[in-house]
């Protein structure tokens, strides 16, 4: 079947077939390429993910995002943003339409996106969301050091956390459900757990990891360590986000997941 | 936790090969310094498929982890 499309600003419209942006378009055929498939409702979901994120203006800031959808390594790897950073996973990973989970003892997903390279000391956000209610057993985190630091935890010894190189770490205690986005912009820290801020501290990062970012365990010096064991259906990378971004980002991923059927309440 | 055991010359063979082009091997060790690999239901599906079944084969046991490292990493 030859497939005919028409762009119009930036939606593809297909002959006969749904209208999708185009950005949504290329990650879809990104997954295809890759041998992944999606349902309908996943690319509608995914699409309007893309839709409200650019209505908030918070695509731009964005550098990648994993939707985790399609069950499959090959799906789950593809970045939403671009093709650039497309994941790997190691060994150790369950795919399901809820999202991927790691075993907590071994596996990891190396993002590709190492943090000095492509972040800012004075800009930029990371974490993700998560329906499981596990609580790490021990340190479980998500991100890279030494010798510095730059790490998000979901739930780890009942504390949600984001460790950055300077201040230390900022604690949400009783852990979270659902997003967490640990954030920089210029001198304040924050960690948004889902449509709150859960800590707030000032400090000036001066350093971050020159490493790639792991997700599922910390990339230690090319090692992994520190590994997490929660459902994880959405994860990011991207510029520092204001108050307001970071609401509007909590509110576009809510809605996704809710079509999905997989949100938290 | 149950892994398979490998030895040292089976680690170096699998560790941190792509046995997809989205998958690699990641191995552990435990308290005993011995390598354990651990396979979800669905990495076991793909795996038997490659190059790489033969792990499949690999004797298996409990895994014990080596005390976690301090934290915050130095």
């Amino acid at each position: 079947m030859i497939r005919v499309g028409v762009s119009v600003g930036s939606f593809v419209a297909s002959g006969g077939g749904a209208s999708f942006d185009a950005d949504a378009q290329a990650f879809f055929d990104r997954v295809t390429t890759a041998g992944g498939t999606l349902s309908t409702t996943e690319k509608n979901a995914t699409n309007q993910l893309v839709l409200d994120m650019k209505s908030a203006g918070i695509w731009t800031p964005m550098k990648a995002i994993y939707p985790m959808v399609g069950a499959s390594a090959a799906a789950c790897a593809q970045n939403l943003k671009s093709s650039s950073f497309t994941g790997t996973f190691s060994s150790g990973w369950t795919f399901a339409s809820t999202g991927v989970t790691p075993n907590g003892t071994s596996a990891f997903l190396n993002s590709g996106l190492n943090a000095s390279t492509n972040l800012s000391v004075t800009s930029l956000s990371f974490g993700g969301y998560t329906s499981s209610t596990a609580n790490a057993s021990g340190d479980a985190y998500h991100g890279a050091s030494p010798p510095n630091y730059l790490m998000q935890s979901f739930k780890s010894y009942n504390v949600t956390e984001f460790w950055r190189t300077v201040g230390g770490s900022i604690v949400v205690s009783g852990g979270t459900v659902g997003m967490v986005q640990a954030n920089q912009l210029g001198i304040l820290s924050k960690i948004y757990t889902n449509n709150t801020i859960g800590g707030t501290n000032a400090a000036t990062m001066v350093t971050i990891p020159n490493l790639n970012m792991y997700i599922g365990g910390i990339n230690n010096n090319g090692t992994a360590t520190f590994f997490d064991n929660h459902l994880i259906s959405y994860y990011y990378y991207a510029d520092g986000l204001t108050d307001t971004q970071a609401s509007n980002h909590y509110t576009a991923v809510q809605t996704f997941q809710t079509t999905l059927s997989r949100q938290v309440p | 936790m149950i892994g398979y055991i490998l030895t040292n010359e089976q680690y170096t063979q699998v560790q941190g090969q792509y046995y997809t082009e989205y998958q690699f091997f990641n191995c552990v060790a435990d308290i005993n310094g011995v390598w354990f690999l651990f396979l979800s239901d669905e990495d076991k599906q793909v795996v038997a498929t490659t190059e790489y079944a033969w792990v499949l084969d690999l004797p298996e046991a409990e895994y014990i982890p080596l005390p976690p490292p301090p934290f915050p990493p130095k």
